[in-house]
């Protein structure tokens, strides 16, 4: 019974104590209120299921005789639902409610619908579901990150069409003319989410393409997945957090807006690197590797602001949890696009090719850049959205140390492994079973990094949960719990 | 810079470019390619998958065989054609008739588009899918057991049973029948060869030097 009081005073909470000023805010507060913890609490369990999946696929690499019995657990079945849960489940979840809490929060002004975007959310997540229980019943198309069977599609794109219609309208709504670098962020990817995600569906299943364009449409897909939708929500997050969390403006602020069109420049071409040498023509994957070069523009834009900014407040990483995932954000998004460009060059290429390199590359990207970001971000809106403190900081020490070392073992199993199994399956003769014994202990370490990510799932789960099961102590009915942050958005464009 | 009309027209306009240049372009020109005449073979090339393979390379799209297997050959790098995965560079002709593209990018296992000419011997594959350590001892391929029906022997043994080393027999009196679904991926598996040459894709130099090589020795 208690429980159910401190849920509802978890949504409703009767706060007292309060300035004019942070009467809208609150307003705003309680309209995304349940539409955020509805995406905050569904990526929390995508999250545990996708880390879960992905520790059983992992075991399946060195030991296949695991859970061989179930053919609805077969590796090239729990493969995908590891990737799929991964991204659409735990990303997409932590990422647009990245989007909806910043854009409320920056608009100023608040749109209502609260239920028409927790209905597309809902509907979102059912597509998912659908999706991967498709995979499992034996439905999956043959695409890198659109083995969901074609029935999962109208769902999504009709969730994804409700959510981002939301996001317009708040961000039309919004009180300032002027709008601030999240913002184009976030509008951007959720334009190319709608468009690239139509002419994939149309080339590979409505009216699909032939051979071996099919796998050129795929690599489109999947690297504009990552490049136009995935980062920009999380370089959304990190122009609005950087401040907010270290008390100063991005430094180099006035050069966003050339970081931001040069980065969907290039990412949008960026794609067909693996396919070199294939069966497409051979300037598509040139093309891809000159753009994949060009990222070094924006990249090299946006590091230097990031990292100047932390910087020069450098102390806070140890004092703010969010902060600290910042910082881990941002480092990983320096050793992920070196990564990229610098193993889109012939040379490494040659070696890289078809192993598993690549996809160590990808999980550093999404558990580490738009991970760690989202994580901290998450950290940051759930107190402010509850008027509540985190129950334990000491969870999300665990969470955010085990998050970490998972993270450092799968990427060194799976780049350091791939680097390995390329230069025996490229660079030589040797038999699949000799590759296969050399890169036993690369797959144990994965196996061991799977465990900590799920650790770390776990316990950000039960922050998550705990702060909205706790009972409200008195200074939590009052707004003065939250210091509000600095607005060092408008004083810098 | 702060409109969202601009925004919405700018992130438009570079994503239809990066489609149109890229993807329309070569869909229109692979669009264009079309089955040729082989003398040699008195028939079209590439021909298409046909029957129980047909079905096989459904079961191998259900069961996600490409999350290990590419099927595609490569020349400019690698060690394709030296391991013998083909004798020649793959090209976009060769995939025109594929409704459900199965080229791949990830190489766990070995690539597969020529495996129908490597291995002929259809109960190897019963036998690999059942389990892949009988004749692949140490691979983590894994086993597929549930493509397969353990039964009761009622009389005399079925005709089509598998014939088990020892280690790997479920119990005694029982046999183990291959379902349709193993049946057709071994049909698949055998359909999987690239025996006609293309004016695009010329023998690669090693496939011709080994052809020259076996001429002589004949010659002698």
């Amino acid at each position: 019974m208690t429980l159910i009081g401190n849920i509802c005073s978890s949504l409703f909470p009767n706060l007292s104590g309060d300035s004019k000023n942070r009467e809208g805010v609150r307003r705003i507060d309680a309209s995304i209120r349940f539409p955020l913890l509805t995406l905050i609490i569904s990526a929390s369990v995508w999250l545990i299921i996708a880390t879960v999946v992905g520790f059983i696929a992992s075991i399946k690499m060195h030991s296949p005789g695991f859970l061989a019995d179930y053919s609805f657990l077969t590796y090239g079945k729990v493969a995908p639902i590891f990737w799929n849960s991964l991204v659409y489940g735990w990303l997409f979840n932590a990422g647009l409610a990245c989007a909806v809490f910043l854009l409320s929060r920056l608009g100023g002004k608040n749109v209502g619908l609260g239920a028409f975007l927790t209905i597309s959310i809902t509907l979102w997540n059912t597509g998912v579901t659908a999706g991967i229980i498709g995979i499992m019943w034996g439905e999956q198309l043959p695409f890198q990150w659109l083995e969901f069977p074609a029935f999962a599609a109208p769902i999504l794109f009709l969730a994804f069409l409700g959510i981002g219609t939301w996001n317009l309208l708040t961000f039309r709504a919004r009180i300032h003319r002027s709008s601030y670098a999240s913002q184009w962020w976030i509008l951007a990817s959720i334009f190319s989410f709608a468009w690239i995600y139509t002419a994939a569906q149309v080339m590979l299943v409505g009216t699909p393409a032939k051979g071996a364009i099919q796998t050129l449409v795929n690599s489109w897909y999947v690297e504009n997945v990552f490049g136009l939708v995935i980062a920009p929500l999380t370089f959304a997050t990190l122009y609005y957090l950087l401040p907010k969390t270290l008390g100063t403006v991005v430094v180099g602020y006035k050069y966003s807006s050339w970081a931001f069109w040069s980065w969907f420049l290039f990412a949008s071409f960026s794609g067909f690197v693996d396919l070199a040498n294939g069966p497409i023509p051979a300037w598509v994957s040139s093309l891809g590797i000159i753009a994949t070069f060009g990222l070094l523009i924006p990249t090299t834009t946006m590091s230097i602001q990031f990292f100047s900014s932390l910087f020069s407040r450098f102390s806070v990483i140890w004092d703010s949890a969010t902060a600290r995932y910042l910082f881990a954000g941002c480092i990983t998004f320096l050793l992920v696009m070196y990564q990229k460009i610098f193993g889109s060059l012939r040379g490494a290429l040659d070696t890289t090719q078809f192993s598993l390199y690549d996809s160590g590359v990808t999980q550093l990207a999404l558990f580490g850049f738009a991970g760690m970001t989202f994580t901290g971000a998450i950290y940051f809106i759930l107190p402010r959205l509850l008027n509540k403190e985190l129950p334990s900081t000491s969870l999300i020490d665990l969470q955010f140390w085990s998050h970490l070392i998972g993270l450092i073992l799968v990427s060194i199993g799976l780049i350091s492994g791939g680097t390995q199994q390329g230069e025996l399956m490229n660079g030589s003769t040797a038999e699949a079973l000799v590759v296969v014994k050399t890169m036993q202990s690369s797959f144990y370490l994965t196996t061991i990094g799977m465990v900590f990510f799920i650790i770390g799932a776990v316990a950000s789960g039960a922050t998550y949960i705990g702060i909205i099961l706790s009972t409200r102590i008195p200074e939590e009915t009052e707004t003065s719990l939250i210091k509000e942050a600095p607005e060092l958005e408008y004083s810098a464009s | 810079m702060n409109r969202g009309p601009f925004i919405f027209l700018g992130i438009f306009l570079i994503v239809a470019t990066s489609w149109t240049f890229v993807l329309f372009e070569t869909n229109q020109w692979v669009g264009n390619l079309s089955a040729v005449l082989d003398e040699d073979l008195g028939k079209y090339v590439p021909g298409k998958t046909v029957g129980a393979a047909a079905h096989g390379k459904e079961v191998y799209q259900e069961l996600g065989c490409i999350a290990c297997h590419t099927q595609q050959v490569r020349v400019a790098s690698g060690m394709d054609i030296a391991r013998g995965w083909g004798e020649r560079q793959s090209v976009a002709r060769d995939y025109i008739n594929e409704e459900r593209s199965l080229i791949g990018n990830i190489r766990i296992g070995p690539d597969l588009s020529n495996v129908g000419s490597r291995q002929l011997d259809r109960n190897w594959y019963l036998l690999h899918f059942y389990n892949p350590q009988i004749n692949s001892q140490g691979t983590n391929m894994p086993p597929y057991p549930f493509l397969y029906e353990v039964r009761e022997v009622v009389g005399e043994a079925s005709a089509n049973a598998l014939d088990l080393p020892e280690e790997f027999f479920p119990g005694e009196g029982l046999e183990v029948i291959p379902t349709r679904k193993a049946e057709s991926l071994a049909s698949y598996m055998l359909s999987l060869k690239v025996d006609y040459d293309l004016k695009e894709a010329p023998k690669s130099n090693e496939t011709m030097a080994e052809e020259l090589a076996v001429a002589l020795e004949i010659a002698q």
